[in-house]
């Protein structure tokens, strides 16, 4: 570092010097640069060593220079616990080996138990194997919903006739959503970088998300957002199964469509409600504005359908808006195809959704909002702009690996 | 080494794509120009706030400066720059994976795409802390496919075994080996020859890199064209020197639209193709007797860069000199 005091340093690079002080020990959760991984900021240092929510001086971001050292001894005293942890983690992978265990992503099903292991047990002992059996069989032999389960659930035939009337029931209900104020561009203006509670609080007692869906009753309306394949949107059924691929826009997908994907994933299914449960909120969801449950996600798909709203088209919203910022990434995608040497002219089966990609990026913020809600991890006004932003990018490599498979499977032919 | 800084552009960024070493990263893209061998990458900075947190390790302390405004910063040349490498190491193969000039005529071999994948996802896992796509190493993962060793290279061998080992650190399941994918990539005598009927007017033009898939065709020989009269009609017969992956559809277009032409794989393995043609062809002025060949579900026909020919036979030339060193990716030096 210079000798001269800068006023703030990078978080990362903080992090990076106190991490490479723990030597070693921690190598099972860094990459081959020493840094640690994404993984391990994300779901350990973050949240269980500087936790920036009751320290915000160590928030992602710039760090000022008077609690540099604070930081770096915050992880230099996690030093043990963290050598602790990696060591658990190299039991954990050892021990999910042997079962042939691979559902799943290690670092996301296993990182934050063995932060727990080593705080409790401290280094693994002579009995490391026995806890470690213990925890993969919590984690991957969970009672948690099953997707055999919601099936056997659906398909009973009494109860199969009483969700039937909950769904009548809760669309002959639906009442249109009052037309409201949805004036979304002041938030929007700065949501990137400096993010108003305020005003996101006022959209959200002003029903803002609700008042968004008024039209989409109205013929083509769903339709143009992407959501939906038909005119109108219609009650959706109950269904029976759903394969992964192939399923239909989001308000086409039949109740057991809706909740097929989030019961598939094991890092999501740990913290879902049992299947009565989700079934019967999966109804009322659906009679729901936007087909969702909380008005925070109404909000933001309101947010996104506006900021999403000029991609291709003239630009609309100031500089640094989400608009103008999520504009900027899908024209940058633009130079990346050249380099990449990825088609300018577009194959017939992706050509819907380059085209369509607004459609896409409704379509996926939908689901990723929906998934959201059934874990209760409601969007907060501080991480709107990583979803609006974060969707984008989903939908634009998505593409591009499309792109890509598609040009792999003509060279073999 | 002394970098300029202006709006969000940092050094200078490559003009061409075809010499652009690319990194998506968080908040800043980085460029390298493969032809230039400078250590640190031009960047454009999109989000000064994300690209803090890891662009000290691509300029160490002039990154501040870089992002303070500063017009020009001194990039100090040492100190530890073991990310700022690994950053290159992924631009290098996302350039080989686009533009590696595969020829038999110019004697560029062709790269192996598994050892591409497999070294691609090591390198990306190396630097997924400032990326931008959070899901990087998977989504690389995803492309790779498992290998049966031990092959006849230790260096491959020991890029197989790292590889299996991060798919298993994530979890993903590598898609099963495949036969070698490379057929036999060489050139059996074909091409124009007028066959029995009698040339009236032949040439060549290059084939632009930008309108075929990488691997399509033959990175450094010309198509060839010959206008054929033949029991009193007129073809016009097209012939080009397929590339290591050929299978694209391809299409010659001859003036200025007046013919097009589909190519096919012929019996001796080239690109092939003719038309008939009214005779006026033949009355074309010379500077309209031009071919373009390209591949029509993948780029539009575009007027030719002028400056292309120097850089590509530059290209091809840097490529030849990657395969023995020591310096350059598994994956170039293992071309064959």
């Amino acid at each position: 570092m210079s000798t001269v005091r800068a006023a703030t340093l990078p978080r990362g690079a903080l992090v990076a010097r106190a991490w490479a002080g723990l030597g070693d020990a921690v190598a099972p959760l860094s990459n081959d640069a020493g840094r640690p991984l994404t993984r391990t900021v994300k779901l350990i240092l973050d949240p269980l060593v500087l936790r920036p929510v009751l320290n915000p001086e160590f928030a992602a971001g710039a760090i000022a220079a008077e609690h540099a050292d604070a930081l770096t001894a915050r992880i230099a005293d996690a030093g043990p616990v963290l050598a602790a942890t990696a060591s658990w983690f190299a039991v954990l992978k050892k021990e999910r080996r042997r079962r042939w265990i691979t559902d799943g992503n290690p670092q996301d099903l296993y990182f934050q138990r063995c932060f727990e292991l080593a705080t409790v047990h401290g280094e693994p002992g002579p009995d490391a194997a026995d806890v470690a059996a213990t925890v993969l069989a919590e984690v991957h032999e969970q009672d948690g919903p099953t997707v055999a389960a919601l099936r056997d659930f659906v398909t009973d035939p009494v109860n199969a006739a009483e969700l039937t009337r909950l769904l009548d029931a809760a669309w002959a209900a639906r009442r249109p959503a009052a037309a409201g104020s949805t004036a979304t561009s002041e938030f929007l203006a700065t949501c990137a970088v400096a993010p108003d509670r305020t005003l996101f609080g006022a959209l959200v007692a002003g029903l803002a998300g609700s008042a968004g869906a008024a039209d989409l009753d109205r013929p083509g309306v769903a339709l143009a957002h992407g959501l939906t394949s038909r005119d109108r949107p219609v009650r959706p059924e109950l269904g029976r199964g759903a394969s992964k691929a192939n399923l239909p826009r989001p308000f086409d997908r039949s109740i057991v469509e809706r909740l097929f994907a989030p019961l598939t994933n094991a890092f999501q299914r740990a913290g879902l409600a049992d299947v009565p449960t989700l079934v019967r909120r999966e109804i009322t969801r659906s009679a729901g504005p936007w087909q969702l449950a909380e008005e925070e996600s109404r909000l933001v798909v309101v947010l996104g359908r506006d900021a999403s709203a000029d991609l291709a088209g003239p630009p609309v919203g100031g500089a640094g808006s989400a608009a103008a910022r999520l504009r900027s990434r899908w024209k940058r995608e633009a130079y990346v195809h050249r380099v990449l040497r990825m088609p300018s002219a577009v194959p017939p089966e992706v050509r819907a959704d380059v085209r369509g990609v607004r459609e896409a990026y409704l379509r996926r913020l939908w689901v990723r909002l929906h998934g959201r809600e059934l874990r209760h991890e409601t969007v907060t006004f501080d991480q709107v702009w990583d979803v609006l932003d974060g969707v984008l990018r989903s939908v634009i490599l998505d593409q591009r690996d499309r792109l890509r498979s598609a040009l792999e499977r003509e060279a073999v032919a | 080494m002394r970098v300029t800084r202006a709006a969000d552009l940092v050094g200078d960024w490559p003009t061409s794509p075809e010499v652009v070493a690319l990194l998506e990263g968080s908040g800043a893209s980085l460029a390298w120009d493969v032809l230039a061998d400078a250590a640190a990458p031009a960047a454009r900075v999109h989000d000064p706030e994300r690209a803090a947190e890891w662009l000290w390790e691509v300029y160490g302390d002039a990154a501040e400066a870089i992002l303070g405004g500063a017009a020009e910063v001194e990039v100090p040349d040492g100190g530890d720059w073991g990310v700022r490498d690994a950053c290159r190491r992924v631009a290098q193969l996302n350039w080989a994976g686009a533009w590696w000039p595969a020829s038999v005529t110019a004697g560029v071999p062709a790269l192996d795409p598994a050892v591409l994948h497999a070294e691609r996802a090591v390198a990306v896992s190396t630097v997924e802390h400032l990326l931008d796509d959070p899901d990087a190493v998977e989504r690389a993962l995803a492309s790779v496919g498992s290998f049966d060793v031990p092959t006849s290279d230790p260096e491959v061998d020991a890029l197989a075994e790292r590889v299996a080992a991060l798919a298993e650190d994530y979890g993903v399941e590598l898609r099963p080996a495949r036969a070698p994918g490379r057929a036999g990539f060489a050139l059996a005598a074909g091409g124009v020859d007028g066959g029995t009927g009698v040339t009236a007017l032949s040439g060549t033009s290059t084939v632009d890199w930008a309108l075929v898939p990488h691997g399509a065709v033959d990175a450094a020989a010309p198509a060839r064209w010959a206008v054929v009269r033949r029991q009193g009609s007129t073809v016009l017969e097209v012939s080009v020197v397929p590339g290591p992956t050929p299978g694209s559809r391809l299409a010659a277009r001859f003036g200025f639209g007046e013919v097009e032409v589909a190519l096919d794989v012929d019996a001796t393995g080239w690109l092939t193709g003719s038309a008939p043609v009214s005779a006026a062809v033949l009355l074309l002025p010379p500077d309209r007797r031009a071919l373009t060949v390209y591949a029509p579900d993948f780029a539009e026909p575009t007027a030719p860069d002028p400056d292309a020919a120097s850089r590509r036979a530059a290209i091809i030339s840097y490529a030849r000199s990657r395969i023995g060193s020591p310096t350059a990716t598994v994956t170039e030096r293992t071309a064959r």
